[in-house]
């Protein structure tokens, strides 16, 4: 009893540390948080303008691939040129495409995407689509550029100080098959004085199944101006276009340029860019009407004027459409070229050099001197613009 | 060596006489000589009157009969000092139960709530307002009152989480930052794509809806998953304390330890002094077995309902909440890809991932089926409502991602007519909200009666071991008495 009585008074007072070693478990812990770079471009309301933006591209050799943009090819060759004499350590790959003249800008954007390339280059701002799948992606603006809308007609003869003259509505039913010929009443009526051609109409469009900037461009202003186009084929990179017999599908800028310079009576949205390859090829340049009703070519001044009523609202990721903008005197169609990164690199000497070379292109005095964007009828980008663009290019790591 | 306990002038059961009994008290009073053969006398007493319980423990058993004053006083000790440990021990592991239930009942659950209904509210307000923009220049005023009714739940959802949040972890205060910093911003995109919407540069409007869309879907979505996410675990926490084993079990056994040495020593007083009833000593053992008896009983309801609120409330209310969520992003899909109108064929593969995350499918796991084997009444014929209704919503959603047929597309998604999508959606989501709804009431419920179930147990505990204490006190000082 006397042993028993003594055992039970040392398991009294060991007992609780006994179960408790023998009972006690982990709890598990869950916890989610968005992807690291997600959304990077929306910036952070809580540190407005990021980190500092490097302005040298430092000393480690490298060579940064580009891809994407017909439109902005040539110019982003002058730039890699430049750039290179200045850096001799960075070299930048232009990705030439079929034709040689760069990839497109859907393209682009998925060698971003799929880290095939360093640098993508878009006319179209990245869509919902692109960001639902690569969330950490930043389209940071380069310059502006606008689009213009060619026609080719042997026969037409415009009386001194006349342009063509097209709206969003007349441009729809051209492309929709609606309007047949040159000298149908709805273009006679926006052209009066003018002797209009009984040409047939050959709208041409862009037939890249990856999409094409110049698509989404042209086809946001049809679809802003025209209401069944909107409700019938909408807008976006790559839209299922009126099934009409005289449509042609054509790959690139030159290839819309170099079609339509040969089929008489075509019409053809092409990037600025492209403008003095088109007037070399014998094709005019319609003036457009704009959200006010006046009509307007893509000169300096109108596209510049286009752009500035949308600086103060353009947000921090830079996303914005400037189509049919609400400026008097403003060209319809202008855009941003936009430079497509992804902001989580796995690099950090290749981040710094993407970061200073971006930095380069946006620079008064420096990418974006007129010495550079003259030559492609593109403008310099106003310094709110340059700011955000800054901002963005300093999440970049 | 039991034998040797029993006093030579008396036989078990023997009454003794009134010159016996004096004499009996002569011979315990008297210190036994150190001549006598052990196992005849009581063991001399120590000058200090005072022994440890291992002492006592080892006088017993090395010498027999002992020092009984100095054994009694060291029971004294030893159970006086077990049941106050008890006590505050036992008295500290209600408590932690108790307020742990209470915390699953009227807290933890709620902010769960409140996570789960802000994660809702914002998605259902993305979606409401972007479908609007997809109808034209003016929203219908109704449209834009649920638009504004989901702002302003999501709001009250938000200062629900923050004002319940107390000593939150770092990652939880950046997130209900995140919330807090993004959601006017999204606001204000979405007013501003509708001023340009309504004045005619719809381009522009939709790139502010894409703009909004984006701080929806990259920051302020996860950011309200990631709180839900660590409400849920929070409330997995609670409820794991409530309902463990490990505190009662231990409260348990060591009361039951008590509740023997309080036997043996009264055996041990009774084959000492052939008393049958210590009085103390039987109410000290009284409150031991009542305890235990409240204590697991107590207990085992309280385990019961929160395991079954957890089980058939909690858990399938979450699995159809997951459910509403997945199908909420598969809506978004839907108008995502009428908005972007990139061609690209991402929103449909997305759009395929929810579905056969939601269910009903061909794979087990779905939210669904996990809602329907754990619901019960109301809840579980809401989600068979559901998976009809959800079958229904598939079946009409394959021509909506068809090749950049847009007008099509448009039609489908924005259709209010019987059988489109927009409406076979609205009837899922109207299920989904009715059985969680059921469930939460069966947690509710449940959460509430198991919570109950330990009320009065601290006060119980702490009358009980004041029992014991003076019980013992009591019983056993009476008997040190006699030798003095």
């Amino acid at each position: 009893v006397a042993l028993r009585f003594r055992s039970l008074l040392v398991v009294t007072a060991m007992a609780p540390l006994a179960l408790v070693t023998a009972c006690t478990g982990g709890q598990p812990v869950a916890g989610q948080t968005a992807a690291p770079g997600a959304g990077a471009g929306l910036g952070s309301p809580l540190n407005p303008g990021g980190g500092p933006v490097p302005s040298s591209p430092g000393s480690a050799r490298l060579t940064l691939k580009e891809s994407g943009s017909t439109l902005l090819f040539s110019l982003f060759g002058t730039w890699a040129t430049a750039y290179h004499q200045q850096y001799p350590n960075i070299t930048i790959k232009l990705a030439p495409g079929p034709l040689g003249k760069g990839t497109g800008s859907g393209q682009g954007i998925e060698d971003v995407s799929t880290k095939k390339a360093n640098i993508g280059a878009s006319d179209a701002f990245l869509s919902s689509g692109n960001l639902v799948q690569h969330s950490d992606l930043l389209n940071i603006p380069l310059a502006i550029s606008a689009q213009q809308v060619n026609y080719y007609l042997p026969s037409l003869r415009l009386p001194p100080g006349k342009r063509l003259q097209l709206d969003g509505p007349v441009l729809a039913e051209m492309y929709q098959g609606k309007i047949k010929k040159w000298n149908d009443q709805a273009i006679q009526a926006l052209n009066k004085g003018i002797s209009l051609p009984s040409t047939p109409v050959h709208p041409l469009h862009r037939g890249e199944t990856t999409g094409s900037g110049d698509t989404f461009l042209f086809t946001s202003y049809l679809s802003a101006t025209d209401l069944a186009w909107n409700s019938q084929v909408g807008f976006g990179a790559a839209v299922s276009w009126p099934n009409i017999a005289s449509a042609q599908a054509e790959t690139g800028n030159s290839g819309m340029v170099t079609a339509c310079s040969v089929t008489p009576g075509c019409v053809a949205y092409v990037g600025i860019s492209y403008l003095k390859t088109a007037q070399d090829a014998g094709l005019g340049e319609a003036s457009l009407q704009n959200f006010s009703g006046n009509y307007y070519q893509p000169t300096p001044s109108a596209i510049s004027a286009a752009v500035s009523s949308f600086v103060s609202d353009t947000p921090a990721d830079e996303t914005i459409s400037m189509i049919n903008g609400p400026a008097p005197n403003g060209y319809p169609i202008v855009n941003y070229e936009y430079a497509i990164v992804l902001a989580d690199q796995p690099n950090p000497a290749v981040a710094r050099a993407i970061k200073a070379f971006l930095n380069w292109v946006i620079t008064k005095g420096k990418g974006n001197s007129p010495s550079f964007l003259n030559s492609v009828q593109f403008q310099p980008l106003p310094p709110a613009i340059v700011k955000l663009a800054d901002a963005q290019i300093s999440e970049i790591k | 060596m039991t034998a040797t306990h029993q006093p030579p002038t008396s036989q078990p059961g023997q009454q003794l006489s009134g010159q016996q009994t004096v004499a009996r008290q002569a011979v315990i009073r008297q210190p036994a000589e150190p001549s006598q053969p052990p196992g005849q006398h009581a063991a001399p007493r120590q000058p200090s009157g005072r022994l440890s319980l291992r002492a006592a423990g080892a006088r017993l058993a090395g010498s027999g009969t002992g020092g009984t004053p100095a054994v009694l006083r060291s029971l004294l000790t030893g159970l006086v000092a077990a049941a106050l440990v008890w006590g505050v021990f036992a008295a500290w592991a209600v408590d932690q139960h108790a307020s742990a239930a209470s915390q699953v009942a009227n807290a933890s659950e709620r902010l769960t709530f409140a996570a789960q209904e802000m994660y809702q509210k914002l998605s259902d307000a993305d979606v409401t307002v972007t479908t609007a923009y997809l109808a034209g220049a003016s929203v219908p005023l109704g449209v834009r009152q649920h638009y504004e009714a989901d702002i302003a739940r999501a709001e009250a959802d938000l200062a629900t989480l923050r004002s319940g949040s107390g000593s939150a972890s770092a990652q939880f205060t950046a997130s209900l930052t995140s919330v807090s910093v993004w959601l006017p911003l999204y606001d204000e995109f979405v007013g501003k794509a509708q001023a340009y919407n309504s004045a005619g540069h719809q381009p522009t409007g939709g790139s502010f809806m894409q703009v909004a869309s984006e701080v929806m879907h990259l920051k302020l979505l996860p950011a309200a998953n990631s709180l839900y996410a660590q409400e849920s675990a929070s409330l997995g926490s609670v409820s794991a304390q409530a309902t463990g084993l490990t505190w009662i079990v231990v409260a348990l056994v060591f009361a039951a330890a008590i509740g023997f040495a309080l036997l043996r020593t009264q055996r041990w007083l009774h084959r000492r002094t052939h008393r049958r009833v210590n009085y103390g000593l039987a109410w000290a053992s009284v409150a031991v077995i009542a305890i235990l008896a409240w204590l697991a009983i107590a207990f085992t309801s309280a385990r019961s309902d929160l395991e079954n609120g957890l089980r058939h409330g909690s858990t399938p209310a979450q699995d159809l909440a997951q459910a509403s969520t997945f199908a909420q992003r598969a809506r978004g899909d839907e108008v995502l890809n009428v908005i972007s109108r990139t061609g690209s064929m991402s929103f449909k593969a997305d759009f395929d991932a929810m579905r056969h995350m939601i269910g009903p499918g061909p794979k087990p796991g779905t939210q669904l089926a996990l809602a329907a084997a754990a619901s019960s009444g109301q809840g579980a014929t809401g989600v068979v409502t559901a998976e009809w209704d959800a079958r229904s919503w598939y079946a009409v959603t394959e021509p909506v991602f068809s090749a950049t047929n847009y007008a099509g597309e448009t039609e489908h998604v924005l259709g209010k007519e019987r059988g489109s999508s927009y409406a076979q959606f609205n009837k899922l989501q109207a299920d989904l909200r009715l059985a969680i709804k059921a469930d939460q009431a069966t947690f509710t419920a449940s959460a509430t009666a198991g919570s109950d179930a330990f009320g009065g147990l601290e006060f119980g505990v702490i009358l009980a071991a004041l029992v014991m204490m003076v019980g013992s006190a009591w019983g056993l000082s009476r008997r040190l008495a006699e030798y003095r």
